[in-house]
């Protein structure tokens, strides 16, 4: 298959965007827009699995390597699977039709944002993924909280978007073209090339939430349902760890700087997001800053600056991702505060050990994926010479299994007096099943997907 | 596929058992003792085909990760086989030992299987990769042990076991990523006598150090094992002292030994001189405590010792005689834990004072806490003798300076000091009134303790029984050093 056919699933989601917001005219149940939804991004993922990776669109302007595509189904199938969850639980008081429409067009962004090799196309497609997680994260339309978070968001994302805009703008001056390889092969451009890199990566690091430019996260997911930062904190990661591959792969050989910046950002980072998780008691803002302390993990394997290293970046952002929407999925139906995970295990005791497999992966406990994710990502960096960084890390995924073992604790050994009423959802329990049972099949099973993104140390 | 039969089999046993409706869940006792007992089946087969000569076998190779070198590798040789057999053994006797266990029984047991699964795991596996994922999967169902069905203070207990081990195995995660990028493999066979470069083994053995010796635990990275001890219920501390703690001492024969020799003998200096303080130490802390399981807990600190000092002789008589010390306190402790606990379960004490005078009102239980008492303090005779005597030799003859050998020797006398003034003060004297009106050993209990005693006199009269098949795969470890 060449050209326009390659891009089926995005035609998928939006057909399905745009059809979720009419279906409650068609189906009087509320439920009818995020079952639709959740059958298209399956259908999307079946169809991106079928046309796999080597296709070129419009002249290589979209071209899907193994990062591209590997980023395209897991965003696909995850997205599938949140909004199977959706159809269970709706989002709260709210209306769900929007939400799911929302997320099937962050998502069609992302897998093009993961897909682009040309500024433009770039920018144009990291705003179609992050427009809707702004309204996403405000979706609590009555609640003054969840807008002032919200409104952080967007104007931090956008300030950092504008800086981000600033440094193609440079690139485009280097390189006289938009494309990724042509400015790959442009000559050197000195300083002017570093600061071009420096002010894109800004943009990303903002929007991987890696510190010193994360500040915007734990307010914001305070401040949203946790259903929305389900979403949000987990599938555009994706994203943006492919496009910084991709960049990071054009950059390089114009600013040798680059690998030390990410592995500056990626020691701060990993310090600050596992340090600040400790003392918090919002189930949000500890997974806002836990993701912080992960994507400090995913960027020690990019700042390897190997092809190795950046398969392993991938695949520790997927390691994360699965997990950690799992955990707010769990959330979003028992309550936000650390507390309401009390007794988890008397009322529901199926959901209470999956919440073992999820954080334990999240710590990097094996046999679960993201053992395996801190594996490679480790071996990348160490390979590369950042030894002490990896002795950071390791120290600091003890640091970790304090804080989520703090939200463990409540589920095995608290007590709750007041149980939150439920309905049992069958697509909700079949989602966040799925999520638990990808986690412990990735880490058990890695060896397709390791070897589909080339980790291969030797 | 006998190896994986062994591994696996109590993980179908813990699905089965997670998974009775709550009606059901005394289903769950009899699950676990046929797994187990099944299981220990499988390892006395095992057995009967080894071949004590005949190195490491019956060995699985399997593709696993293959685009990360990672495989997976299992095998036995008399040092893992003597381990596995201990672990198969202590988890039948730690299922029998619950059976009044009462609260969440699914859930209990399916941990005590799975505790099992990466008890063998560790013994049998040959790939780092598949090491570490047992190395950890034992800490999940140990935390959960200790925190649900502990004592008062078992939160505090539980989280700590977690980091501190966890904090010791993230280093050896290091270590293996080092040996993996320098060595190209996982392979544990494979990387063994490579001669890799004298400064790059120091500091991957510092990270093994870290992750074995917190386990073992060497002084002073011991502060974990009192309050995980105190607050386990007692089974786990059964695993815990009798097995877990072996990880570490049989990481450093298996791994750090072969891979890392020149290191190892950079080391042996320094892991000496821990040894001994954690002998001496141990046995002064033993010697200082009021409750009965702290008082078992630190002995454990002490008689590892002895292991760590027979392991830094790096001599065959050491390196035997910390096998033997490995299998004799894996024996013994349990014995010792079983019957701290029968009796807190009769008395609900278990500080000194309050119990004594078992020997008047409790004939059996008074006796069989003497023996397991006289086997810990190495009376000749009895297993506890063996290895320590073989220990003490074997440091006797490297290049360990002899007056830390001679101070580890006294070691052996302050052993003999509390665990004597501990069983003159509950076995013997006048029934305290806790001791009152409480019942003797019932026939499970009994039974249950007859194989450790059996052992213990087995091994103690006929060492041979366990060094034949140890010895071997011990020199057969040291020719891969490259040394005697």
């Amino acid at each position: 298959m060449t050209g326009l056919d390659l891009l089926i699933p995005e035609y998928l989601l939006l057909a399905g965007a745009i059809a979720a917001l009419f279906v409650e005219r068609l189906s009087p149940r509320a439920s009818a827009g995020a079952f639709l939804g959740a059958a298209v991004a399956l259908a999307a993922t079946v169809a991106a699995v079928i046309i796999g990776s080597g296709g070129e669109v419009s002249g290589g302007m979209l071209t899907l390597d193994a990062v591209a595509v590997t980023v395209r189904v897991a965003i696909l199938a995850l997205t599938a699977i949140y909004l199977l969850w959706m159809a269970g639980r709706g989002m709260g008081p709210e209306r769900s039709q929007e939400a799911v429409s929302l997320a099937l067009f962050a998502a069609l962004g992302g897998m093009l944002v993961a897909a682009s090799r040309d500024l433009i196309v770039l920018f144009i497609s990291l705003e179609l993924a992050t427009m809707p997680a702004y309204v996403l994260m405000g979706y609590r339309r009555a609640d003054e909280r969840n807008l002032e978070g919200a409104l952080k968001y967007f104007l931090l994302s956008m300030t950092t978007s504008l800086i981000m805009l600033y440094g193609l703008s440079f690139l485009f001056g280097i390189a006289g073209s938009t494309s990724f390889a042509v400015i790959a092969a442009a000559p050197a451009a000195g300083l002017l090339g570093t600061f071009a890199a420096v002010f894109v990566f800004i943009g990303l690091f903002a929007k991987m939430s890696a510190a010193p430019f994360h500040y915007w996260a734990p307010d914001a997911y305070a401040g949203a349902p946790a259903a929305s930062v389900a979403f949000v904190s987990t599938v555009p990661k994706l994203a943006g760890a492919a496009v910084m591959v991709s960049l990071a792969t054009m950059l390089v050989p114009h600013a040798s700087t680059v690998p030390t910046v990410i592995a500056i950002v990626a020691v701060v980072s990993m310090l600050l997001g596992n340090l600040a998780a400790f003392p918090q008691t919002d189930v949000r803002r500890l997974m806002a800053y836990s993701g912080v302390a992960h994507t400090g993990y995913m960027l020690l394997a990019l700042s390897s600056a190997t092809p190795a290293g950046y398969g392993a970046a991938v695949f520790y952002t997927i390691a994360y991702a699965i997990p950690s929407m799992a955990i707010m999925l769990i959330a979003a139906e028992e309550g936000t505060e650390i507390d309401d995970f009390a007794g988890l295990v008397a009322r529901r005791p199926a959901l209470a050990w999956g919440s073992v497999v999820l954080l334990l992966s999240l710590v990097g406990v094996p046999p679960m994926v993201g053992m395996l994710g801190k594996l490679v990502a480790f071996t990348a960096a160490v390979d590369a010479g950042r030894l002490a960084l990896v002795v950071v890390a390791v120290v600091m995924s003890v640091v970790s299994a304090g804080y989520y073992f703090r939200i463990l604790r409540p589920v095995f050994f608290g007590t709750r007096p007041d149980v939150p009423v439920l309905a049992r959802s069958r697509s909700a329990a079949i989602a966040i099943a799925l999520l638990v049972f990808a986690t412990l099949a990735l880490g058990i099973g890695a060896s397709p997907l390791l070897g589909y993104l080339g980790i291969n140390f030797f | 596929m006998l190896l994986s039969a062994i591994v696996f089999l109590p993980l179908a046993g813990a699905l089965v058992s997670a998974l009775l409706p709550k009606e059901r869940a005394g289903a769950a006792r009899w699950i676990a003792a046929a797994v187990t007992a099944v299981d220990l089946a499988l390892v006395a087969w095992l057995l009967l085909g080894f071949d004590v000569a005949g190195g490491m076998q019956f060995i699985e190779n399997r593709e696993w990760i293959t685009q990360a070198g990672i495989q997976y590798h299992l095998g036995v040789d008399g040092i893992s086989l003597s381990m596995l057999l201990l672990s198969a053994l202590l988890s039948l006797i730690a299922v029998i030992a619950s059976w009044k266990q009462e609260t969440k029984l699914g859930a209990y047991f399916a941990m005590l299987m799975l505790l099992e699964v990466g008890m063998n795991g560790v013994f049998l596996a040959l790939d780092f990769v598949l090491f570490y994922v047992f190395w950890e999967l034992v800490l999940v169902p140990m935390y959960f042990l200790i925190g649900t069905w502990g004592g008062p203070r078992r939160e505090y207990a539980s989280i700590k076991f977690f980091l501190y081990t966890l904090f010791g195995s993230v280093f050896m995660l290091v270590g293996i990523i080092a040996l993996y990028l320098q060595g190209g493999t996982f392979d544990i066979t494979a990387l063994t006598g490579m001669g890799f470069p004298a400064t790059f083994q120091w500091w991957v053995f510092a990270a093994f150090f870290l992750g074995f010796a917190v386990k073992v635990p060497v002084f002073p990275l011991h502060t974990w094992l009192p309050d995980a001890h105190v607050e386990a219920p007692t089974a786990a501390s059964v695993l815990l002292a009798g097995i877990m703690l072996k990880m570490g001492t049989y990481g450093f024969i298996r791994i750090a030994l072969p891979i890392l020799p020149n290191a190892a003998e950079q080391w042996s200096g320094f892991i000496a001189a821990l040894a001994v303080i954690s002998i001496v130490y141990g046995a002064a802390l033993a010697f200082a405590q009021t409750d009965l399981k702290k008082l078992v807990a630190y002995s454990s600190v002490s008689h590892m010792g002895f292991v760590m000092l027979g392991i830094a002789s790096l001599t065959p008589e050491g390196i035997n005689g910390a096998i033997a010390v490995m299998f004799s306190h894996g024996v013994v402790t349990g014995m010792l834990f079983l019957l701290v606990g029968m009796v807190y379960e009769r008395t609900h004490t278990r500080v000194i004072e309050d119990v004594s005078g078992l020997s008047v009102q409790v004939p059996v239980a008074a006796g069989l806490l003497a023996f397991a008492s006289f086997a810990s303090l190495g009376l000749p005779g009895l297993s506890g003798f063996v290895g320590e005597f073989l220990s003490l030799l074997g440091a006797w003859k490297s290049a360990i300076p002899a007056a830390w050998v001679v101070v580890a020797a006294v070691g052996v006398l302050l052993a003999a000091a509390y665990t004597l003034r501990m069983v003159q003060r509950v076995v013997l004297g006048t029934p305290s009134k806790a001791v009152e009106g409480i019942s003797d050993l019932s026939v499970r209990e009994v039974v249950l303790l007859v194989p450790l005693v059996a052992l213990t006199l087995g091994v103690g009269i006929y060492w041979d029984s366990l060094l034949r098949y140890v010895d071997p795969a011990v020199r057969a470890t040291l020719a891969l050093m490259g040394g005697s």
